[in-house]
């Protein structure tokens, strides 16, 4: 250790390429998990409510992408995808939908279970003031359920966030990815490790603690 | 498909790695977190603290994060190490954090009662650790560490990224050379699926023996 | 019943808990003779339980002091200090005040023989031979013969309590602890697990129960003890208790339980 001289200067001339970095992968995550909800909402009701058939599609999807490493599946559709067939995106998009694609597989399960347990009673509730499904579907169970699922919710966000990571793989300039480049460049590794590494700790928690406070004020403990 | 059958063995060797891996990164993972896990339930103070610190520090960084630490970091400061053990000393850093996370988890889902009953039969501590406590702890301990298992085998993909030659990186060499993307790419995940799936059946089934 | 007075079993002397800010036990005195029943009555957050967990230390009491036969329950005094006992030394305490719980506590991954068994191998050290023989005569005794290999998740309810009878008293503890042994039971349940305690009560058992029983504790108990607010209130005969109802708080407390059909 006695060698090393820090030098922290250097480093801080490209700090816009970390700050920019963090901007980089939370918009990644929101996106995604704009998306991923989106995708795991639809296919939840589908597979709680819809025809029967779906079900194994779904369930195919769901234990297929879980199974999968993340890194691979980026791959595969930022690669493997445009050499099959004419279609040409840049790393970005192509991250965002497989790491929505990722996120949607484990929202499913989340949200399915959170659907499942809005008590019955709740339901007949509101049927029997006259709304219709589709009215008991936003006023009551959407509501309730996400009150129910919020605490594996914020985990999974959390998550999401520290996998847009993966995006550095394909060059997709978010924080992981100016760490490796100001590294690359400078060669000041422990500096750029010190510097970084309390922006993805500030940030998991200021998340996590975040959503703590949205769970203190509308959680259900079960 | 002549192919497909020349390729194989690298893809073998590939996953041969992926394996390795995983599994020391599991077998260390576990012979360090149990017991840290159960000193975060039971311990004095002063060791609780320093492993809660460590579990959610680990837990706040991304592995690709820790595995650049580990790889490009450490030997900046004097320490050396091949990649192969970068990689597991990263991996198994991530893992152990987990599983100290899963241990305390398995001990405080326990019902206070349980601990009521066995004091007021007279068992004293190690007793009531031994004959009450972590027989019903095994069992909530086994369904999300086998998932843990899948989250590690899928972790070890990213060792790729420094160059070890995992079936990820295989993958990519085999890929390089043919040129034959797609097709690759969803063998490689069948495989990864191949070696995941009977994990995670397996943990659903055990989560419905025992929770 | 002796005529000769008897060193208590149990003594209670001004004994005080606080949880956080809340006082819960504000001076309990109570002393309860070799072979005496006394059920303690009295609304909820009135200290009851929390009465009974002092004894076996379960919870720790701030003040006051709890003997039983004689010896400080949590604390051992050194020169007048206060020094908490080793785990050791509570946990042979403890076996001598076994409790029975409102929520049975059976050990899920136990048999109900070797539920019985635990403790009678581990803590008063007795061969796997004697301990089962000694469990499988106490499940005979509370009318579970049929039931000694049978896991907790295979019984009803009101067996899971029988075999948590049958737990604490193969300890042949000084005293028996039961804490609302009926209140999580379904009602058709609730008879056979009170024969078996009224069985231990003629038998000459001492015993403390918490119970919201009445008419139970009107026929087994020698002494009824009611507590409100953390205070020992008035401690009677049953008769006097139930009959007289010399006191205001106590007679809104019956009148507010009878109205429930007891």
């Amino acid at each position: 250790m006695g060698n090393y001289h820090f030098n922290f200067a250097i480093v801080w001339r490209y700090a816009d390429k970390l700050f920019n970095g963090l901007l980089l992968s939370i918009e990644l995550a929101a996106l995604t998990i704009a998306i991923g909800m989106l995708i795991g909402l639809i296919l939840a009701l589908v597979e709680l409510d819809g025809p029967r058939w779906a079900k194994p599609f779904i369930r195919a999807y769901v234990e297929f992408v879980r199974n999968v490493p993340l890194l691979l599946l980026v791959y595969l559709i930022f690669y493997g995808i445009p050499s099959a067939i004419d279609l040409e995106y840049d790393a970005t998009t192509s991250f965002v939908a497989t790491l929505s694609i990722y996120s949607g597989a484990y929202l499913v399960e989340i949200l399915r279970a959170g659907l499942d347990a809005v008590p019955k009673g709740l339901i007949e509730a509101g049927k029997s003031i006259g709304l219709t499904p589709f009215g008991v579907l936003v006023y009551v169970r959407l509501p309730m359920a996400l009150r129910i699922a919020l605490p594996s919710l914020s985990n999974t966000y959390v998550s999401l966030f520290k996998d847009t990571s993966i995006a550095s793989a394909i060059a997709v300039p978010e924080l992981a990815y100016g760490m490796r480049w100001i590294e690359t460049q400078t060669f000041r590794t422990m500096e750029v490790y010190l510097l970084a590494t309390p922006i993805y700790l500030i940030t998991s928690y200021g998340i996590l603690m975040l959503l703590r406070l949205v769970e203190r004020r509308y959680a259900i403990a079960r | 498909m002549t192919i497909f059958l020349q390729i194989l063995p690298f893809l073998i060797d590939g996953l041969v790695t992926t394996l390795l891996v995983s599994g020391s990164v599991v077998l260390i993972a576990i012979l360090l977190g149990i017991p840290a896990g159960c000193t975060l339930v039971f311990g004095p103070i002063w060791l609780r603290i320093p492993i809660r610190l460590y579990a959610d520090f680990v837990r706040g960084v991304p592995i690709l994060v820790l595995l650049y630490f580990v790889y490009y970091g450490l030997p900046a400061i004097k320490v050396n190490l091949t990649s192969m053990t970068a990689a597991i000393v990263a991996l198994t850093a991530f893992k152990t954090a987990q599983i100290i996370e899963i241990t305390r988890g398995a001990f405080q889902s326990i019902p206070i009662g349980q601990t009521d009953a066995a004091k007021s039969i007279g068992l004293g501590l190690i007793d009531r650790f031994i004959q009450v406590l972590a027989p019903q702890a095994i069992r909530r301990f086994l369904p999300p560490f086998v998932n843990s298992v899948v989250d590690t085998v899928k972790g070890s993909s990213l060792v790729s990224l420094l160059g070890i030659v995992d079936l990820m990186l295989s993958l990519q060499q085999v890929i390089g050379r043919t040129h034959v993307a797609l097709p690759l790419y969803t063998i490689g995940a069948l495989m990864y699926f191949a070696i995941n799936f009977p994990l995670s059946v397996l943990s659903r089934r055990l989560e419905k023996r025992f929770i | 019943m002796n005529d000769i007075p008897l060193e208590p079993v149990i003594s209670m002397a001004g004994v005080t808990k606080s949880f956080g800010s809340n006082q819960v036990l504000k001076g309990i005195d109570l002393a309860v003779t070799k072979g005496q029943v006394v059920a303690i009555i009295g609304p909820s957050g009135s200290g009851k339980t929390t009465l009974l967990r002092c004894i076996n230390f379960l919870e720790e009491y701030d003040g006051g002091s709890i003997k039983i036969d004689g010896i400080e329950v949590g604390y051992k005094d050194a020169v007048g200090e206060r020094r908490r006992r080793s785990d050791r030394d509570l946990a042979r305490v403890r076996s001598d005040a076994a409790m029975v719980f409102q929520q049975f506590n059976l050990f899920p991954h136990l048999t109900a023989t070797q539920n019985v068994m635990l403790g009678l191998v581990k803590a008063r050290g007795k061969s796997k031979t004697e301990a089962r023989q000694i469990a499988h005569r106490w499940l005979a005794r509370v009318g579970l013969s049929d039931k000694f290999e049978a896991l907790p998740s295979q019984l009803s309810g009101g067996q899971q309590q029988r075999v948590g009878i049958a737990r604490a008293v193969a300890m042949e503890p000084k005293v028996l602890l039961l804490d609302e042994i009926t209140s999580s039971l379904d009602p058709e349940l609730v008879g056979e697990v009170l024969a078996v305690v009224k069985e231990l009560a003629v038998e000459g058992r001492t015993m403390i129960l918490v119970t919201h029983e009445m008419a139970f504790a009107k026929e087994v108990a020698d002494r009824v003890v009611f507590t409100d607010q953390g205070h020992v209130v008035i401690d009677a005969s049953p008769a006097t208790i139930f009959n007289e109802q010399p006191n205001d708080r106590l007679q809104v407390f019956l009148s507010r339980v009878r109205s429930f059909g007891h």
